[in-house]
């Protein structure tokens, strides 16, 4: 019973403070996602700021909780899939790759293609897909760049990309276009080995 | 009146429809333009002042935010301006992975319907929006989309990165 007590106040007195805007039942549950995605080596930060994310929006706990144990899933693939020594922001940024669409297998080939830190690559391709780029056709795009590109390069790329779109280019085309501006020879999705290469999209 | 004025406007678009020649190699060259400029410091990472047309920009739009780098912080951390441009609301904040998504933490500066103020942001990714009037949620229409929106408000994010920047 004594030993019980003691338990239960070691776990409140190593809780996050921060984790005190959520409800009682939902801070429970996430407390335990917290520590043991500690216990897995997995950085907690990126959990409890999901969480606080969804309190601040006023979600429900039960969506607090299924956010914060989808991101502790994608952050161990992720770990899984660049290895070991991965930063923290490495791996937040790799977790929302993986949301993008992007494959583990794409995580290890960059990781094998660039020079660390990754965090600009990875957020650079979840970028692309979210203004509309396929996921296979970023992907492709971001290894191709990674080897040689600095994280400057990467910027400017997605936001080349970005104006394409938003003067009215298929997303897939503006990422092959600037690709091929870049001198790398595109392969994804929109044009594929053998295709020849997709035309610049006409401007107004 | 209204067949010659529609009559007017029929030419106008007329003219605005045709096609415009352009010389294939412009592109080329305005991007190596553009890349020889940005190549001493990452574009994340200019001072203020040469954000300054950006801010104008913003002003003609009705709401735009403008994101960059101010100055270096200590533990590698730099100082961002956000720019919101939004005459009608009362109070905003800026709320996101780098102040616990607490609205308090970062209240926004009005003049004249241009909001802003200044966060220290760590290298990596970071997930914000905007809080307008303390109800509503707002992305930031200048920068990438957040895809995992699982609360159902829309969410931006902002990259600071190291390598070749």
């Amino acid at each position: 019973m004594m030993l019980t007590a003691l338990l239960i106040v070691a776990q409140v007195a190593a809780q996050d403070p921060r984790l005190e805007r959520l409800d009682p039942e939902t801070r429970s549950l996430v407390v335990a996602v917290v520590d043991s995605a500690r216990a897995a080596g997995l950085p907690t930060e990126p959990l409890v700021q999901r969480a606080l994310e969804g309190a601040t929006k006023g979600a429900p706990g039960t969506r607090i909780i299924a956010a914060v144990r989808r991101l502790t899933v994608d952050l161990g693939v992720a770990r899984t899939a660049l290895g070991p020594r991965s930063t923290a922001p490495e791996l937040d940024a790799a977790a929302a790759a993986l949301r993008a669409g992007a494959t583990p297998q794409l995580l290890s080939e960059l990781r094998e293609a660039r020079q660390p830190p990754l965090t600009m690559a990875l957020s650079v391709l979840a970028d692309l897909v979210a203004s509309g780029v396929p996921a296979d056709s970023a992907s492709a795009v971001v290894l191709a760049l990674a080897p040689n590109a600095g994280d400057a390069d990467l910027v400017e790329f997605r936001r080349a990309v970005e104006r394409d779109i938003s003067l009215g280019a298929p997303p897939g085309a503006a990422a092959a276009v600037r690709a091929l501006n870049t001198g790398i020879r595109f392969t994804g999705a929109d044009a594929g080995p053998g295709q020849p290469p997709p035309r610049p999209p006409s401007r107004p | 009146m209204f067949e010659q004025e529609d009559d007017i406007v029929e030419r106008v678009i007329r003219q605005l429809r045709r096609p415009v020649s352009i010389d294939p190699g412009v592109d080329a060259r305005v991007m190596h333009e553009i890349a020889s400029d940005a190549a001493p410091e990452s574009p994340a990472r200019r001072p203020l002042l040469r954000s300054l047309p950006w801010l104008a920009a913003a002003a003609v739009l009705a709401a735009v935010v403008v994101a960059r780098p101010w100055t270096r912080g200590g533990n590698g951390a730099d100082a961002f301006q956000f720019v919101l441009v939004a005459p009608q609301a009362a109070s905003v904040s800026l709320v996101g992975d780098f102040n616990d998504w607490d609205p308090a933490r970062s209240p926004m500066q009005t003049a004249q319907g241009v909001w802003a103020t200044v966060v220290q942001l760590t290298p990596g990714r970071h997930r914000y929006a905007f809080l307008v009037n303390g109800v509503e949620w707002r992305a930031d229409p200048s920068a990438p989309r957040a895809m995992d929106d699982e609360f159902e408000t829309p969410s931006s994010v902002v990259t600071v990165g190291g390598r070749g920047s």
